[in-house]
């Protein structure tokens, strides 16, 4: 069961490109959903038999003989496969309507689960130098999907994503060798003992600061986000909710603080760092969004500026922070890829992105305007909605634990998200409807189906959100409280 | 001893054979087997951990990567070569060898390790008994490159028009 979340989608992505000879749309369409729905119902069952043993450990042999292929699943993995799992397969019901203009679906849902695989395979090994490759899977597929449309700009940003990607992937890797020749080992277990036995304070901060530069150029965090907005806009809009959604926190933000909570264990002067970082990317981040015209170009920067609030409560350490953080890591991956997949239906059906020459949609296409509504409310923290309680407990934890001027500013930088968000809403869909635009009709069938799901799942996680803390969140906090000591008690 | 320089040459000779061939596909292989020289000097030197990643990954992975690209490209589409390569591989090599005897070696020494006794095992069995998820990883990039080969190499609308 474990393994079918690195299985299954690579499987699928071997047969498509051959099915798709055979049938260019259907069947490519059913089996990605089928297989991306039985991650999803996977996830949920796996959440009961995680709780009574805290951590599942998976070793298969390869007809009957004895290989090293071993997965280890706790709460914090099993929360990050099922959210992974569920907005990937809003995203494919999406594309189901969505790449009928593009063509050439199988390869299209071919890389997408091959980098599905790769973020699957990221949150279950227990192993640095599998992380490394993993994490390279997810992005050797992203490239390729964020050039999809072969359009100029596409190949420009996907190239830029790519030279930037690799830096920060040379940042890990360097980072990850100098600890195996350091420990000998590259398991979390055997590096963390490892680094307590040698208590090489200095070098072990090199190695973090290697690691924060490399997934902190991964989850696009300022000073290191250069690339986040050229690349996220230019993709297909299926391709800028995974990015967006959460290839950026897999790859970046759950990568980072694995590591960090897993294997060289958390200090107070890396708290600052962290905090400094999340905090100003939050404000920066939410100032660019302001000055943007191009809608994707807005929601891009905002994911900066909510990755800085996932980092800040995941920095703080403690319990209040980590459950605030997690949450709103689900939160965001939710309603962000909600906005992208309305941006996607908004380009659709008026064919342009410029919210100058937008205006009066709510009219003409209500479901999307109020599905849009829904995630940018989210996001910006307005109750009862499910981004209100996690920016809530966020700022709740940093007044908790004494750090005013950061909780300060995390409330500043709402403020100024709920005032972007407005004016997408504003420019977009209010006020007097365009000439151009007095034609157009609601997006087609699935498209706005998976809207209509994403949005359903903000508002009821909103509504109901202790009963979902409780199964999905506070576990992943409590595993990531317990940090180094959960893993040498692995015992793999 | 002799085996190790000759390795060594191996290792260099084809390191610069990489980057001076002009034909990509050879400058592709050229990489391989440079790889491969660095990979045995690896196992010579009890690292048989480094030698696998090195073998698999870089020699194996990549060079496959590199041949589908390069294989699926036209001729007219040839890039005109920069004429400063020629000036700037000597240089980085250079100061790669200045570098390496000022800095590496003595920081090398300030890095604390554990004492851990010398590794062992064949290619084989370093591969497949305790880094077997590797190979997974490994199947799954080459996949991904292989599908990002088919997506943007493969003929779109316009294409067709043209050929018409």
């Amino acid at each position: 069961m474990v393994f079918s979340f690195i299985v299954i989608p690579l499987l699928v992505a071997a047969f498509l490109p051959l099915i798709g000879k055979l049938s260019k749309k259907l069947i490519p369409d059913v089996l990605t959903n089928a297989a991306l729905a039985y991650l999803v119902i996977n996830a949920v069952m796996l959440v009961k038999p995680l709780l009574a043993r805290g951590t599942i450990l998976r070793n298969i042999n390869w007809f009957g003989e004895q290989v090293n292929l071993t997965v280890a699943l706790d709460s914090f993995s099993l929360f990050m496969l099922f959210t992974i799992s569920l907005v990937s397969l809003c995203i494919t019901i999406f594309s189901v309507d969505y790449l009928e203009h593009y063509g050439h679906k199988a390869i299209f849902y071919a890389l997408l689960l091959v980098m599905i695989a790769g973020m699957n395979g990221l949150v279950l090994i227990p192993d640095l130098f599998s992380i490394y490759l993993f994490l390279e899977v997810a992005a050797v597929a992203s490239y390729a999907l964020v050039a999809f449309g072969l359009g100029y700009d596409e190949l420009e940003a996907s190239f830029k994503y790519l030279m930037l990607s690799v830096v920060a992937s040379a940042f890990a890797l360097l980072s990850i060798t100098i600890i195996f020749g350091m420990t000998g080992s590259l398991s979390f277990q055997a590096v963390a003992q490892g680094l307590q036995d040698l208590q090489a304070r200095y070098v072990v901060g090199v190695c973090v600061a290697f690691f924060i530069m490399g997934f902190g150029l991964k989850a696009a965090l300022v000073p290191f986000h250069a690339w986040l907005p050229d690349a996220h806009p230019s993709a297909p809009a299926p391709i800028s909710a995974m990015l967006s959604g959460l290839l950026i926190k897999v790859s970046g933000v759950y990568a980072l603080f694995r590591i960090v909570y897993s294997v060289v264990g958390l200090t107070p002067v890396l708290t600052q760092v962290l905090l400094a970082l999340g905090t100003i990317s939050m404000v920066v981040a939410a100032l660019l969004a302001l000055g943007q015209k191009d809608l994707k170009r807005m929601l891009a920067y905002s994911s900066i500026s909510q990755v800085g609030y996932i980092v800040v409560g995941l920095a703080l350490g403690t319990p209040l922070g980590l459950l605030g953080g997690l949450f709103h890591l689900f939160n965001h991956a939710v309603a962000k890829g909600l906005l992208f997949l309305n941006s996607g239906s908004v380009q659709h059906i008026t064919g342009t992105r410029n919210l100058e020459e937008l205006g009066g949609l709510d009219k003409k296409v209500p479901l999307t305007a109020g599905t849009n509504l829904v995630g940018a409310l989210s996001i910006a923290g307005v109750p009862p909605l499910a981004g209100f309680w996690s920016k809530l407990i966020i700022i709740m934890a940093l007044i908790q634990a004494k750090e005013f001027a950061y909780a300060l500013v995390a409330i500043l930088a709402s403020i100024l998200t709920l005032w972007y968000y407005l004016l997408i809403q504003r420019k977009a869909f209010f006020g007097p409807l365009n000439e151009k635009f007095k034609q157009v009709k609601e997006a087609p069938f699935w498209m706005s189906a998976a809207c209509v799901i994403l949005a359903l799942i903000v508002i009821l996680v909103g509504v109901f959100f202790t009963p979902f803390v409780k199964t999905w969140i506070s576990p992943a906090a409590d595993v990531l409280a317990r940090g180094i000591q959960h893993v040498l008690t692995w015992g793999i | 001893m002799v085996i190790q320089i000759i390795l060594l040459c191996g290792l260099v000779i084809f390191s610069g054979l990489a980057i001076l061939l002009r034909d990509l596909i050879k400058a592709a292989l050229s990489l391989a087997v440079a790889s491969l020289f660095l990979g045995l000097i690896f196992f010579r030197l009890g690292a048989p951990y480094a030698g696998v990643f090195e073998i698999s990954v870089v020699a194996g992975l990549i060079t496959v990567l590199f041949a589908l690209t390069i294989a699926l490209t036209k001729k007219e589409d040839e890039v005109q070569e920069n004429r400063l390569v020629k000036v700037i591989f000597p240089l980085f090599f250079i100061l790669f060898l200045v570098i390496d005897g000022l800095v590496m070696k003595s920081l090398l020494t300030k890095v604390p390790a554990l004492p851990s006794a010398p590794e062992g095992g064949s290619f084989g069995l370093v591969l497949w008994k305790q880094r077997t998820f590797d190979l997974v990883a490994q199947v799954g990039v080459i996949f991904a490159g292989v599908l990002a080969v088919l997506a943007l190499f493969r003929k779109t609308g316009k294409d067709e028009e043209k050929d018409e």
